[in-house]
């Protein structure tokens, strides 16, 4: 198998980790925290994460379905979030063999312009639309995106780091 | 299969699936259909009460932590705060004491007015208490979410107030939560009078997103000033006259402009509100428009009169 160099083999992902991740996210980006711009979409990183990490598991359809909800939830235009998530994960996908050569403090900085590309559909459909713009400081919430992305690649890879063959020195 | 993950089984060499540009374009076609069925036609609203209903129980976990937060906050009030608060309530309670024991009289006294006059009795108002779950997460919008929906007999346009004055009003109503728009909503306006002055205008959501009303189309030498209270005029059958919406805050006026720029303040606590009441949209009340007299044939020469 190619790898990169001094990275450790991974153990098969599971399917229950990915769908639990993918719901706390959602559950993160529910929170009710009132209007802020600049607040990182939490679902849109772990989407991400997954288009690239199991590109045949997690695809451009369920970025769509979860934009969707994502849609109802802050009653903003039903569709809104669905493109800009397909958006994100096309580019995702289409980068997913080359992202993962990279160290992870370069792959934030490969993945900074697809979060800022989503962002900035979300505003031109909102702005078509007519409704109000939300100020500068939503161009934060793509940079929180990408620092977010060491962070998650940790968390969300430990399952898959566990020892294959647990004993009593390495018991998990 | 990513790069350096064993999995159970091989990847698939040639049974790969739609190509993910195919992807992309079908997926966009169906958002931009979405987006446009939505917002021209209003074709989606079954679609979003049934993501909505299947949302809930994901929403109602979400609530639970600042439901906590704040239950906790209750419990630990201090003593001194809660003092300070009954004094208050018990000062409101004696001014407002004032009021209440003329209202009695001056119902009666208004309804012999209106008997003498021959108008029609004022129209009766239901309404249905609610909360605020959350602030509509939406940085584009000014959108509360309250707990009651269809199925609480929230109907489409209600009038939505708090203690202080007119909050917005409902614009989309879900199974079990509804969407409030607020007063400060650029999309939203409300007819208003000034009391002072018993001009009628129309107040709308401030452009820039700030947090304030503003009052359109008055020209620069009306007659408005700082501090005059805005009450709503009830001409537009959704809103029931009488209910306080905002204050005057600044007035500018250029040489330049035949309009004056007059930005209000509202009264609700647009972005702090947690109990609202819904009041039934007045429209439901109006009797309908009379119908047209039937044009008179002319006479016809020679008939009978």
């Amino acid at each position: 198998m190619i790898m990169r160099n001094g990275q450790q083999l991974l153990l098969p992902a599971s399917p229950v980790f990915i769908w639990c991740s993918l719901l706390v996210a959602l559950l993160l980006d529910m929170l009710p925290l009132g209007r802020t711009p600049w607040m990182p979409d939490f679902l849109a990183l772990v989407l991400v994460f997954w288009n690239v990490h199991q590109p045949l598991r997690i695809g451009i359809g369920f970025a769509f379905m979860f934009g969707l909800g994502v849609d109802v939830h802050q009653s903003s235009l039903l569709g809104q979030h669905a493109l800009s998530y397909t958006t994100l994960s096309f580019f995702a996908t289409m980068i997913h063999r080359r992202l993962l050569w990279f160290s992870v403090p370069s792959q934030a900085v490969q993945v900074l312009p697809l979060f800022l590309a989503a962002h900035l559909v979300e505003l031109v459909i909102r702005l078509i639309n007519g409704n109000m713009f939300p100020g500068w400081t939503f161009l934060l919430a793509p940079m929180l995106e990408a620092l977010l992305w060491p962070v998650v690649s940790v968390i969300l890879l430990v399952p898959q780091r566990r020892a294959p063959d647990p004993d009593e020195n390495r018991p998990l | 299969m990513s790069l350096g993950t064993l999995d159970r089984t091989p990847p698939p060499i040639f049974k790969q699936g739609p190509s993910a540009l195919s992807k992309l374009i079908l997926f966009s076609a169906l958002a931009l259909f979405l987006m446009v069925a939505d917002s021209r036609f209003q074709l989606t609203q079954p679609l979003r009460a049934v993501l909505a209903t299947a949302l809930y129980p994901v929403q109602w976990l979400a609530l639970q932590p600042m439901r906590i937060w704040r239950e906790a906050g209750d419990y630990f009030i201090t003593a001194e705060q809660a003092r300070k608060q009954l004094e208050a309530a018990s000062n409101l309670l004696a001014t407002q004491t004032i009021r209440s024991s003329q209202v009695e009289q001056l119902t009666i006294e208004n309804s012999r007015l209106r008997k003498l006059l021959d108008l029609r009795e004022q129209l009766k108002i239901d309404s249905v208490a609610a909360d605020v779950l959350y602030d509509a997460a939406d940085p584009y919008t000014r959108k509360v979410i309250i707990g009651k929906g269809m199925s609480q007999g929230i109907v489409l346009g209600s009038p939505v107030i708090d203690e202080f004055g007119v909050l917005g009003q409902v614009t989309l109503v879900h199974p079990l939560v509804s969407e409030v728009t607020l007063i400060i909503d650029r999309d939203l306006a409300i007819p208003v009078l000034n009391v002072r002055t018993g001009v009628r205008s129309l107040a709308f959501g401030d452009a820039a997103g700030g947090g304030g009303l503003e009052l359109r189309f008055m020209g620069s030498n009306s007659d408005v000033q700082q501090g005059d209270l805005l009450t709503t005029s009830g001409v537009d059958g959704v809103y029931p006259p009488g209910l306080p919406v905002a204050t005057i805050d600044r007035i500018e006026r250029r040489a330049e402009s035949a309009f004056a720029r007059i930005h209000c303040l509202p009264l609700a606590l647009v972005s702090g509100a947690r109990h609202v009441m819904v009041l039934q949209p007045q429209s439901a009340q109006i009797p309908p428009r009379p119908a047209e007299a039937a044009v008179v044939a002319p006479p016809k020469k020679g008939g009978r009169p």
